[in-house]
C-alpha cells in the first residue's frame, strides 16, 4: 500500500479522475434511459438499451472496485476469495434460466398429464 | 491485550487481519445481493404478459431525478472516503475530519431523499385496477371531511362481535372525533342491559373470548360424554351486538363482503347500518391498458368514467391516437410489420402525454414490450416526477369518480402493488440499511478516533480503509440498482 507522499499524491489524482468518470457515466446512463435521442435499437426499452445500460454499470463498478477498493494492486489471497465468490455468484445467475426455459412448469405439466 | 496484525501484515497472507475479515464479509454480501438481483431478473422475465400485473418501466413510475441525485451523492461520498483515508496516511487529522463530515452529510442526504421517495410512493401514488383489467394510476383524494376516498364510509347503528373470531379491528376505523366518549349498550348473557366504553373494548373482548372458548370446550366434552342437555345447558355465549351510532371509515382490506346495510369484517365482526359512500375519487395520472387486448381497448369502462367526469371523449381519442402512433413506430422496426407477441403488451400512457396530440411532440414515441420511453429532453419522464410534491406540472389533471364495485384491486405503490414494487422495496430497503450501518461505523471513527489517531495513526487508517471498503461496496450495489430500478 502506498505510503510515500508522491504515491499518495498520484492516488489523489486517480481518485478525483475516477469520481468524475463515475459522474459522467451516470449522466450517460440517465440519457440512455430517459432521453429520446439516446434511445438506441427499437423505440422504447429493448435489449440494446438493457445491454448498454448494464455494460456501463459494469464499467462503473469495475472502476470503484479497482481504484477505490484498491483491487488493482491487492494481495493474492483476496483475489482467491473473490474468485470463489464469483463462482457462486454465477451459480445464482444460472437460476435465472429457470424463468427462461420454464422447466418447473413443464415438469409439473408432465406429471399432471401422466396422472390424468 | 495486544491484538496482533492490526497494523502490520501477517507473513503468510501479506495482509493485516481486518482486511481479510472485511473481504470475507463482502464476499458474503455479494452473495446476499446476488441472490436478490437474481430474484429480480427471475421475477421480471417470468412475468406473464396479460396475466400478471405488468412490470412497469422505471422511468414511468419512479422519481428518476431522486435516483440520479442519490447516485451522484453516493459517488461523491465514495470519493470523500478515500480522501479521508489518504488524509490519515498523511497524518492530517483535520483534513480527515472534514472529508468524513462530508461522507456523513452525503449518507444523510441519501437517506432523506430515499425517505421522501418512499413516503411519496406510500401516500401519494395509487393504482386502481378495474374489473376489465385497466389499471388507472393517480392519487386517491380525500373527501370534504378529510377522509381518503378509498375508505368505505359507513354509518353504523350496531356492530356484532364474534368471540370466536379475531380481535375486532373496527375500533381503529372510527374517526377520531367520534371515538371520544363512545359508549356501546349491549345485552349480556343474563339479559341485563350493560354499557361498554370503546376504550375498554379490547380487554372486554379478551375476557369474553376466554369464557366463550371454555364454554365451547365444555359443550364438546359434554356432547362426547352424552351428558349435554339441550334444555338445561346453555349454548356458549359467542356473539354480542353492541349498539351505538357511529361513523366507520373502513379500510377495504379489513372488509370482506358488504352491501348497502352490512359490512362483514374479516375478523367476523358484522356492522349494520347504512353505506354512505363507496366511491373512490382519483386524480388520474396514467392509464395502463397493458392487460387489455388491443381490440378491446376502445371500450374499456375507464373511458366512460372519464367521460362522466369531463363530459368529453378527448382523453380517449388522444390516448388511442398516441397508442397507435407508438405501435406504428414499433411496427416499422420489424421488417414484416408484425410485432412479436412477447414484445407487445400494449401501452401504458401517462396522462400528460395524452394532452399532447400525436404530431405535436416534435418526435415520435415508441413502445417495445414495456412502456415507451419519454421523448424530449427536459420533459418530466416519470409519473411521479411529474406528480410528486404537488407539482402537477401540466395543469390538465382529471379527477374521476370510480364506484368500488367496478374495481378489483386498489393499492398504493407499496410492496403489494406488484412484484416490481415488492422487489424494489426489498432491494432498496436492504441497501438503505447498509447505508445506515456504514454511516454509523464511519461516524464512530470520526467521533472516537482522535485518541487512536494520536496513539497509532496507522491503526486508524487501516480501520478507515476497512470501513471505506464496505462503503464502496454499498456504492457499487447502488450503481446497479439505479439503472435496473429507475430506468429499465
Amino acid at each position: 500500500m502506498a505510503t510515500t507522499p508522491e504515491e499518495l499524491a498520484s492516488h489523489k489524482k486517480a481518485y478525483t479522475a475516477v469520481g468524475i468518470s463515475l459522474g459522467v457515466l451516470t449522466v450517460v446512463t440517465l440519457a440512455l434511459g430517459y432521453w429520446h435521442p439516446f434511445d438506441l435499437g427499437v423505440p422504447g426499452l429493448d435489449w440494446t438499451d438493457i445491454t448498454i445500460g448494464l455494460v456501463i454499470a459494469c464499467v462503473k463498478s469495475s472502476l470503484v472496485a479497482l481504484i477505490f477498493m484498491h483491487l488493482n494492486h491487492e494481495r493474492g489471497l483476496i483475489y482467491k476469495i473473490l474468485l470463489f465468490t464469483f463462482c457462486f455468484f454465477l451459480g445464482l445467475m444460472v437460476l435465472i434460466l429457470f424463468a427462461w426455459g420454464n422447466p418447473i412448469h413443464e415438469a409439473f405439466d408432465a406429471v399432471r398429464s401422466s396422472l390424468s | 491485550m495486544e491484538i496482533p496484525y492490526e497494523v502490520t501484515a501477517r507473513r503468510d497472507t501479506g495482509l493485516y487481519n481486518a482486511k481479510i475479515g472485511v473481504w470475507l464479509f463482502l464476499a458474503s454480501e455479494v452473495m446476499l445481493f446476488g441472490g436478490l438481483f437474481s430474484a429480480y431478473v427471475f421475477l421480471r422475465i417470468g412475468t406473464q404478459p396479460g396475466i400478471d400485473n405488468p412490470w412497469p418501466q422505471g422511468v414511468h413510475v419512479q422519481m428518476v431525478w431522486a435516483g440520479f441525485i442519490n447516485t451522484l451523492v453516493l459517488i461523491a461520498s465514495s470519493v470523500f472516503v478515500v480522501f479521508a483515508w489518504v488524509a490519515l496516511k498523511e497524518r492530517k487529522w483535520n483534513v480527515f475530519r472534514n472529508w468524513m463530515v462530508g461522507v456523513l452529510a452525503c449518507s444523510g442526504m441519501f437517506m432523506a431523499i430515499k425517505a421522501y421517495e418512499y413516503n411519496s410512493k406510500l401516500t401519494k401514488h395509487h393504482d386502481v385496477k378495474l374489473a376489465d383489467n385497466t389499471i388507472l394510476g393517480g392519487t386517491i383524494l380525500k373527501n370534504e371531511d378529510g377522509v381518503r376516498t378509498d375508505r368505505i364510509r359507513f354509518d353504523a347503528e350496531s356492530v356484532t362481535v364474534d368471540f370466536t373470531g379475531g380481535i375486532p379491528g373496527f375500533a381503529s376505523q372510527i374517526p377520531e372525533d367520534d371515538r371520544d366518549g363512545l359508549v356501546f349498550s349491549y345485552e349480556d348473557r343474563e339479559g341485563n342491559q350493560r354499557e361498554l366504553a370503546l376504550d375498554d373494548l379490547d380487554s372486554w373482548f379478551m375476557d369474553h373470548r376466554r369464557q366463550a372458548l371454555r364454554d365451547i370446550a365444555d359443550k364438546r366434552a359434554k356432547q362426547r360424554d352424552g351428558t349435554w342437555d339441550k334444555e338445561k345447558d346453555r349454548d356458549p355465549f359467542t356473539k354480542v351486538t353492541l349498539n351505538a351510532p357511529f361513523r366507520l371509515n373502513a379500510s377495504p382490506r379489513k372488509v370482506g363482503t358488504r352491501d348497502e346495510t352490512t359490512l362483514n369484517f374479516h375478523d367476523r365482526t358484522v356492522a349494520k347500518g347504512k353505506l354512505v359512500d363507496d366511491t373512490i375519487t382519483l386524480e388520474l395520472h396514467s392509464i395502463n391498458l397493458q392487460m387489455v387486448p388491443l381490440q378491446d381497448q376502445e371500450n374499456v369502462m375507464a373511458w366512460k368514467l372519464i367521460h362522466d367526469s369531463t363530459g368529453s371523449d378527448e382523453v380517449k381519442e388522444n390516448f388511442l391516437a398516441v397508442r397507435d402512433e407508438k405501435l406504428e413506430l414499433v411496427r416499422s422496426y420489424f421488417h414484416d410489420g408484425v410485432i412479436p407477441v412477447k414484445t407487445l403488451q400494449g401501452p401504458m400512457i401517462n396522462y400528460h402525454d395524452i394532452h399532447e396530440k400525436p404530431g405535436e411532440h416534435g418526435h415520435a414515441h415508441g413502445d417495445h414490450g414495456e412502456p415507451a420511453k419519454e421523448a424530449h429532453p427536459g420533459d418530466h419522464g416519470s409519473e411521479e416526477a411529474a406528480h410528486a410534491d404537488g407539482d402537477h406540472g401540466h395543469g390538465h389533471d382529471v379527477v374521476i369518480e370510480i364506484p368500488r364495485d367496478q374495481t378489483t384491486f386498489v393499492t398504493n405503490h407499496g410492496p403489494r402493488a406488484g412484484t416490481y414494487y415488492a422487489i424494489y422495496f426489498t432491494m432498496t430497503g436492504l441497501h438503505g440499511l447498509h447505508v445506515i450501518g456504514g454511516a454509523l461505523v464511519l461516524a464512530y471513527f470520526l467521533l472516537f478516533g482522535k485518541r487512536l489517531f494520536l496513539k497509532n495513526p496507522e491503526h486508524l487508517a487501516n480501520r478507515v480503509e476497512v470501513g471505506g471498503l464496505f462503503w464502496h461496496f454499498v456504492d457499487l450495489v447502488w450503481i446497479f440498482l439505479f439503472p435496473i430500478m429507475y430506468l429499465m
